[in-house]
């Protein structure tokens, strides 16, 4: 299992759901007290982590 | 496109829709007789805290807003703040504090504001106020929004370029999940 793959595809995902959270709050689809704002990012980072899990075990079946 | 992601898809849409729903009925409640309103004048309209209920209140970047306030009796000691609702769990930031001690039921003045551009627009939030004297509590909120579109604030740039970067970041990281087994360098 690479560690290092998995801690960086989280922060990336963690990233990429924080800007998309953004983005739905600069174009009113979301209120900016809104709870999905917390919660895009924490499912970017667990979606991130878990991917890159995936890639790993890919990567070790190939 | 198979059944898993079928699902994830439809969850990521449900918290979306139930995420994004209206804040509840805001009203100005209290047991000390509290009432205010404030007139944009470039805007031209009343705001009054007892009547707006759970409407959007869209406002002007800049303007001059004459304001009031009153209490049913003399306040006696008294303090009070007004505040942003932050996403959960970040609680609020205050943007303005009051305390003091006086006799007088009411008070008004003018107020000149000019939001910079960096303030967003056609973004909605919540602005909570609370005031405390000796014969009781006030306290209420409102949905706001600044008038104007997304792009007239630089964030909405910075933030959909970030958007592109990172998610093409995360498909180069993902790229040997997009390939079939076997062809893995």
């Amino acid at each position: 299992m690479n560690v290092g793959r998995i801690i960086g595809t989280a922060v990336v995902g963690f990233l990429f759901l924080l800007f998309v959270a953004l983005d739905l709050v600069l174009f009113g689809v979301l209120a900016l007290n809104s709870v999905m704002v917390t919660v895009l990012p924490l499912l970017g980072l667990l979606a991130g982590g878990a991917l890159g899990a995936l890639v790993g075990k890919r990567r070790a079946a190939g | 496109m198979n059944a898993t992601r079928w699902v994830v898809v439809g969850a990521l849409f449900g918290l979306l829709v139930v995420g994004g729903a209206p804040a509840a009925t805001a009203e100005l409640e209290g047991t000390n007789g509290c009432q205010a309103s404030g007139a944009f004048r470039e805007g031209g309209f009343t705001v009054d805290a007892r009547a707006v209920g759970d409407a959007l209140v869209v406002v002007p970047r800049s303007d001059t807003v004459d304001w009031q306030g009153s209490v049913a009796a003399p306040p006696g000691a008294y303090s009070g703040s007004i505040s942003v609702e932050l996403p959960k769990p970040f609680g609020t930031l205050e943007i303005d504090s009051w305390a003091g001690n006086s006799q007088t039921m009411s008070n008004a003045g003018t107020h000149e504001y000019d939001l910079p551009s960096l303030v967003p627009a056609g973004v909605e939030f919540t602005v909570s106020g609370s005031h405390v004297d000796q014969n009781g509590t006030c306290s209420g909120s409102v949905r706001m929004e600044v008038e104007g579109g997304p792009f007239d604030s630089p964030l909405t740039a910075v933030s959909l370029v970030g958007t592109a970067a990172t998610g093409a970041g995360l498909l180069a990281l993902l790229r040997p999940l997009l390939r079939p087994v076997g062809k893995v360098m």
